[in-house]
């Protein structure tokens, strides 16, 4: 049971290592071996999420060298919720990907299940560990792997993969100067042992100039308004299959490790700790606003829940920015929330897309009797993002709403309800052109109408998304009681 | 008045070299149109940094570091951490460049040529 | 004008910072934070602990040894990304071709250029001296300069050279696509081995004296090391030429009549 942070990580591991071996033998037993690989580490993490809850955070030593020494693992439970959560999603996708499979040649199905299966070992990693140099390798691994699953997605897709791959180098390596210039002063790649000297004489101007540069790195990972520029196209044109998992999931992790800089390493007695506030305010401030604005003008469905992105990105940090324990958890909550809302969006519009062959606005009219449960789906995310109870949306909204009162800033409560209202706009546009509109010509002629809504492995995960949108909204209060174990001891 | 400029060339004159480079591949990014250049560009940044984190590990008088018999002080060998730390640095930078390399292969096939301003314009066709 | 004006801007405002404010460490300084705190226990303990006098190989081999998994992993990934990237081409109609005029270089004789009298002999000499210089690189790894990486190298630098150099000699080992990607995958498969060995021996991951073999501490850290630089030669290797082969199914060459 002392083994269980690492056997997570390791049994997608060694599935990628061994899927191109064992995908000679016939080309679907790679798949299995993924998936089984999958399973075993969501049922792990939740067995290391009660065994946090019941005994508080657990270090994992490699190599049994003692802290400074070696590498460690971390996980308390905040880090366990994101893992539980970045399993499901990866077993929901992984399931999902097999009817968009074009090809029966092994090197290359192996391959693509390669693919996945190390973005979800690198997101694992990134999540779990506690060594800054760590992060880097697993953050590398996630990026190649996401450059990869975009430019499977067509022409457009190649010119989108080599943007991104060029950006997201350039935040990789503002990111290890920020790492150089910490190690210059401390001395040490330990987080919590890097937390202690810094605390106790930490050169100040460095870490400012430090916190600046990894302010750069995880917001263009992230997404964040001025660093937003790859992701429309990138999250657009990537393979249909994988979509859910880059743009629910792998946004995220960034924003985690970017908490565990401000909040767990440098600290809330750090001098120049409001300025960060203030800028993070301005950042995800100009986010909410830029992204709903844009997505209001797009015609392509997918173009839209991209800009979307955009916009909610803004919503948990300006959790971070609040800083009270009460706005972190609305911060949390809205990243599990969100993984679900905007993954089951893909889901359903890549169902639409397997059915029907399009996915411009203007096609859309009244599928609702043809594909019901997506269309449940849709109009229950919908109503999620934009915060209705009781679905998810409206808790994690409250919650940052009852954390910026708190402090008395007062202008994040009016850009909240400001950025719902616009999302209001977009998402009843999509209700409306599901429901109401008439049918299009092109839905019409195509023979794929008749039959079955979805295959089985497409039906699933769109089931389950329905499912977590209403529970998580429903058993709020449960999953904020687990993370204010970890975020008190940190937080303003 | 010489011996302090000498000073600070040696000991923090370095630093603004690395920096150079690491922003004239940066610019070099922002700024030219060819993505082969770009990526070039790009693997110049990373030589950068990697130089960046070697000069950290310095000490003077320092030999490198495989121990030798007689010498077993900590002062006598040049820190090995950057070094080992560079190493995966280096792989990952070759990772990278690898697989943009095979990119711009595609993209040249598809579209014909690799300057930015002609691919977007030959973009619409798909 | 404003192309000059960016590259000033951005060199300015990363240049200037450092070099004038007191942020970093200065250059060469015994006593500065990075040289004394946890850099002094590696050199002091690296023999004793890890019985390898070479002290970047003790670092990245035994005490940070999850680092070096992860990237020999990153390297098995950038290959089996470029084999997918290049796995299909489209056809004519989907691509916009420019096409351009090919010429065989032919010298003075009339023979190709590419048939000369060194390259011929020369390779067939040259080859086996790499090979014994790889695994030499490989085993005094851990005693003077060397290690996994450099073996691997030069491994795929040897097939590199009968492969590529003559384009029509028939090769004694040929390693097509679909086996060298595999081959990368078992190259980090081999380093989890290792580490899920001493699991089961009863200690934390990659802890290499819980080894279950019947040898002495040290030597338990010698098998250990070996064993994970074994992994790492057969990856990089095979990464290296899988990339050849993905690259190569693309490429004309000059001497080519078609």
């Amino acid at each position: 049971m002392r083994h269980l942070p690492v056997l997570i990580v390791l049994l997608p591991l060694v599935a990628a290592q061994l899927c191109l071996l064992i995908s000679k033998i016939h080309y679907k037993a790679g798949r299995y071996t993924v998936l089984a690989a999958v399973t075993g580490s969501l049922v792990m993490s939740v067995m290391l999420l009660r065994q946090v809850i019941a005994e508080g955070s657990v270090h994992y030593y490699f190599g049994n060298y003692k802290v400074p020494i070696g590498i460690e693992f971390y996980v308390d439970t905040v880090n366990a919720l994101i893992l539980v959560l970045i399993c499901l999603i990866g077993a929901l996708t992984f399931m999902y990907t097999t009817p968009f499979a074009r090809t029966t040649d092994k090197t290359l199905v192996g391959a693509a299940n390669t693919m996945i299966s190390l973005l979800i070992t690198g997101m694992l990693g990134m999540t779990a560990t506690g060594d800054v140099f760590n992060l880097y390798v697993f953050l590398e691994i996630t990026s190649l792997s996401a450059y990869c699953l975009i430019s499977l997605g067509g022409s457009r897709g190649i010119v989108a993969a080599f943007r991104y791959l060029l950006v997201g180098t350039v935040a990789a390596t503002l990111y290890l100067i920020g790492v150089g210039i910490l190690y210059g002063i401390t001395g040490t790649l330990n987080m919590s042992d890097m937390a202690a000297i810094l605390s106790k004489w930490g050169n100040e101007g460095a870490m400012l100039i430090a916190m600046c540069f990894l302010i750069a790195a995880f917001g263009t990972k992230m997404a964040l308004f001025p660093f937003h520029g790859w992701q429309p196209s990138a999250y657009t044109h990537a393979e249909a299959g994988s979509r859910p998992l880059i743009s629910g999931v792998m946004g995220k992790i960034p924003a985690y490790g970017l908490f565990r800089y401000m909040y767990c390493i440098y600290g809330t007695d750090y001098k120049y700790f409001r300025v960060f506030l203030i800028v993070l305010g301005i950042l995800s401030v100009c986010s909410m606003l830029y992204g709903s604005i844009r997505a209001m003008a797009q015609t392509d469905i997918r173009k839209m829940l991209a800009y979307s992105s955009v916009a909610q990105m803004g919503y948990i940090i300006l959790g971070f920015a609040i800083g009270t324990p009460l706005a972190l958890c609305g911060a949390f909550l809205h990243m599990f929330g969100h993984a679900f809302m905007k993954g089951g969006l893909f889901f359903a519009t890549g169902a639409i897309r397997h059915k029907f062959g399009t996915t411009k606005l203007e096609d859309f009219g009244r599928i609702y009797k043809a594909m019901p449960f997506t269309c449940g789906l849709l109009v229950v995310a919908s109503l999620s993002m934009i915060g209705i109870p009781p679905t998810v949306g409206f808790f994690s909204k409250w919650y940052l709403a009852v954390g910026a009162a708190g402090t008395g800033e007062f202008i994040y409560i009016a850009v909240l309800v400001l950025s719902s209202l616009l999302n209001a706009i977009y998402f009843f546009k999509l209700i409306e052109k599901v429901f109401i509109q008439q049918k299009s010509a092109k839905t019409e002629a195509l023979p794929a109408a008749e039959g079955p809504e979805v295959p089985l492995d497409m039906m699933i995960p769109i089931v389950v998304c329905f499912l977590a949108i209403l529970l998580l909204g429903i058993f709020n209060a449960k999953i904020v009681d687990i993370l204010m174990l970890a975020i008190k001891g940190v937080a303003l | 008045m010489m011996t302090t400029i000498n000073a600070f060339l040696a000991y923090k004159g370095i630093y603004f070299l690395t920096f150079l480079l690491l922003a004239l591949g940066l610019s070099g990014i922002i700024v030219c149109k060819n993505y082969m250049k770009k990526l070039i560009c790009m693997n110049v940044m990373q030589v950068a940094v990697i130089f960046f984190f070697l000069c950290l590990g310095q000490k003077d008088g320092g030999t490198i570091p495989v121990a030798v018999e007689g010498l077993s002080a900590a002062a006598d060998y040049i820190n090995p951490l950057p070094h080992g730390l560079m190493l995966t640095a280096i792989v990952v930078s070759l990772g990278t460049t690898g697989v943009g390399l095979a990119l711009l292969l595609r993209i040249k096939e598809k579209y014909g040529s690799i300057e930015e301003d002609k691919i977007i314009k030959r973009e619409k066709k798909f | 004008m404003k192309k000059k004006l960016t590259v000033l801007a951005i060199a300015l405002i990363l240049t200037l910072p450092f070099t004038f404010l007191d942020i970093l460490p200065s250059i060469g300084d015994v006593n500065s934070a990075p040289n004394k705190h946890v850099s002094a226990y590696y050199i002091e303990n690296a023999i004793s602990e890890c019985n390898s006098p070479n002290m970047v190989t003790a670092v990245i081999v035994d005490y940070r040894a999850f680092d070096t998994l992860l990237e020999t992993t990153v390297m098995f990934l950038a290959g089996a990304v470029v084999l997918l990237v290049l796995a299909r081409k489209p056809s004519i109609k989907n691509r916009i071709v420019i096409p351009k005029s090919k010429r065989m270089h032919k010298d003075k004789s009339g023979n190709p250029i590419y048939k000369t009298v060194n390259k011929d002999v020369m390779i067939t000499v040259i080859q086996p001296l790499i090979l014994v210089y790889a695994v030499y690189v490989l085993f005094h790894g851990e005693v003077s300069l060397g290690g996994g990486f450099q073996a691997g190298a030069l491994i795929a630098m040897a097939y590199i050279l009968d492969v590529l150099v003559i384009p029509d000699k028939k090769s004694v080992f040929v390693l097509p696509k679909k086996n060298s990607v595999a081959l990368a995958g078992l190259g980090p498969f081999i380093y989890t081995l290792t580490g899920i060995i001493c699991l089961i021996g009863g200690g934390m991951f990659l802890e290499y004296a819980k080894l279950p073999f019947p040898v002495h501490t040290a030597e338990l850290h010698s098998i250990g090391i070996l064993a994970v630089e074994v992994g790492v030669t057969i990856g990089v290797a095979a990464t290296i030429i899988t990339i050849l082969n993905a690259i190569m199914e693309r490429v004309t060459f000059d001497d080519d009549n078609y």
